[in-house]
């Protein structure tokens, strides 16, 4: 229903021309990553304390692969590594604008091209002076962790030992049967069974409803859907490349792009490990060590472990 | 291997100091070989340099000669970010400065020692021959294969696991396959390794060498069917075990067009050089 007015035909533009378009917005992205990284042209806004029952942003990162990990007590676990890329916040929503109770924060992930979005895309992005991003999400904050637009985010503004909730798109399976989708145990494979292996079987009581109920588990469009993952532990932050490593699996296929956020579950709570509030800037604490590692991880420059 | 790097480097330095002060005593000279003319006695005689010595470098050629990168280290056709690869290498290279790992391929005999709660003296040692090497990255494992008490134990080792004390190679050789699996099938004499073996002396130039053996096999059925091209198995004698007719059976199983499948062509070779000069580089800063 509505009409796409600006399209990008690249027929439009000679070569060379072509090629300056790439060049310049390259350059641009670049200048504007930087502008927002010197914190004395833009006046950041008023930082305030972390006080019971607040709660701050969470990131846009970039699902890398998995790779094995060890405690020191010799235990295996895997984990997910996820990368913060030009992760910026790009429009803040007071309270009153946004649903009368809480103020969210939109925050915009992974850089893409200007030229295949729409115009009404890009105006809020130039707006935040901040490159376009492939992914944006908003995150509901309690008011003392409202972030001011432009403002990068690091993936050191989660912990080790800090528990998180991931949300991603589940990889996409296509239109699939009720065995797959749900888990139906469908029929035998032989003793006499006449063109029927995979089927769902009964759909419903009998002549008492006399229909099917709505929402009745059928055969469909599995996947593509957004999934959550939640209490994942955070064992290690490597700040040199932006990684988080997160116990277990994610939702998602190699190089998503998904959303992070402290976790809902009352027993995981972050308390003790007071994380960066609002979040991490580097003018603060700048000098934070490449890889910071959870206590009961084990760490490869350390000898071999001799259980006793 | 890491160790024996090191100490070489310095080695190596250490000449290169010696070969660099002696050619600074000799930049000020002149090479060219003047013969004292008899008439001129006012001057003296010209220095004539003594020849130059030959450094024959043996043990740097020892280090290079034989260039193996662990299979591990080379990344699978993905489409992943290089980024994941480039982390893991590294946490794979400090774990390396730490447990020396040596170079073994599937055929050769090893020691392994790991710590285990459960165990006597906490440190469980176990000899066997590689029969397989698998896994990509830090999740790297190797499968040690013996026989004890008349009773076949296969164990799978993860390379990285920090569990690991010691790995040695007892004796260094290279099979016709690199998956030796049909061990399982073949008489227990081909997997028996005496617990108390001596490290095989090995020296470290030269090409590692190649066993030949055609392993005789137990009477059919075998857990796989070893005979399939699929397996493309070198290291069976077919002959003892079955007749020619069923060796022609087993070839309709072949699949010869997927050499010439150009999409499933995966060339490591740049890939090799570049991740080995990494390698290198980082084990022995």
């Amino acid at each position: 229903n509505c009409i796409k007015t600006t399209t990008w035909f690249e027929e439009h533009l000679t070569e060379d021309n072509q090629e300056y378009m790439r060049k310049t917005m390259a350059e641009e992205y670049r200048r504007q990553t930087a502008e927002k990284l010197n914190p004395l042209k833009d006046e950041p806004w008023q930082r305030h304390e972390w006080t019971e029952g607040s709660r701050r942003v969470g990131l846009v990162a970039v699902k890398l692969g998995m790779a094995p990990i060890w405690t020191k007590t010799g235990e295996k676990h895997a984990v997910t590594m996820l990368q913060v890329q030009d992760c910026h916040v790009i429009k803040c929503l007071p309270r009153e604008e946004y649903d009368g109770h809480t103020a969210a924060l939109v925050v915009g992930g992974k850089n893409v091209s200007p030229f295949h979005r729409s115009e009404h895309y890009m105006e809020m992005f130039r707006n935040a002076g901040v490159p376009p991003k492939q992914k944006i999400t908003t995150f509901k904050v309690s008011d003392n962790a409202i972030i001011k637009p432009g403002t990068p985010l690091y993936a050191a503004h989660f912990r080790p030992g800090q528990y998180v909730d991931v949300t991603a798109k589940s990889i996409g399976k296509g239109f699939q049967g009720v065995m797959k989708r749900w888990g139906f145990k469908g029929q035998p494979a032989s003793h006499g069974q006449t063109k029927t292996h995979r089927r769902p079987g009964a759909s419903g009581p009998g002549g008492d409803p006399a229909k099917v109920f709505k929402g009745k588990k059928m055969p469909g469009r599995m996947g593509n859907i957004y999934v959550t993952a939640f209490g994942l532990k955070i064992w290690r932050v490597n700040t040199k490349y932006n990684v988080l490593y997160v116990n277990g699996s994610v939702p998602g296929h190699r190089n998503c792009v998904l959303k992070i956020r402290d976790t809902v579950l009352p027993t995981r709570g972050s308390t003790l490990l007071s994380p960066p509030f609002p979040t991490y800037f580097t003018e603060d604490e700048g000098d934070l060590a490449e890889d910071l590692y959870d206590d009961d991880l084990f760490i490869h420059t350390e000898p071999s472990l001799t259980l006793t | 291997m890491a160790a024996c790097s090191r100490r070489l480097d310095k080695f190596i330095v250490s000449l290169r100091l010696l070969r660099n002060l002696q050619l600074q005593n000799e930049r000020f000279l002149s090479t060219s070989v003047c013969r004292w003319a008899p008439g001129n006695d006012s001057e003296p005689p010209k220095f004539i340099p003594p020849s130059k010595p030959v450094i024959i470098d043996k043990t740097q050629a020892v280090a290079t000669l034989r260039k193996f990168l662990s299979p591990e280290f080379i990344p699978p056709r993905q489409r992943t970010n290089p980024l994941k690869f480039s982390m893991e290498r590294k946490d794979m290279i400090r774990r390396r400065k730490i447990l020396n790992v040596p170079e073994f391929y599937p055929g050769s005999i090893l020691a392994v020692s790991m710590a285990d709660p459960n165990a006597t003296g906490k440190i469980n040692r176990f000899v066997g021959i590689c029969i397989q090497r698998g896994g990509k990255g830090l999740g790297a494992t190797f499968v040690l294969r013996n026989i004890i008490n008349q009773q076949g134990v296969e164990i799978c080792y993860e390379l990285y696991n920090p569990r690991i004390q010691k790995i040695e190679v007892l004796k260094l050789e290279k099979r016709l396959d690199d998956n030796l699996m049909y061990l399982r099938d073949a008489l227990p004499e081909y997997s028996t390794v005496d617990p108390d073996m001596k490290p095989v002396p090995f020296p470290p130039t030269g090409e590692v060498p190649l066993n030949e053996l055609k392993v005789k096999m137990r009477p059919k059925p075998w857990s796989k069917r070893w005979e399939r091209p699929k397996f493309n198995i070198q290291g069976i004698h077919f002959d003892l075990c079955l007749v020619p007719k069923q060796m022609e059976h087993a070839q309709k199983w072949a699949q010869p067009w997927q050499e010439y499948d150009m999409l499933k062509e995966y060339d490591t070779s740049k890939l090799e050089q570049q991740i080995l000069s990494e390698v290198q580089q980082e084990m022995s800063k």
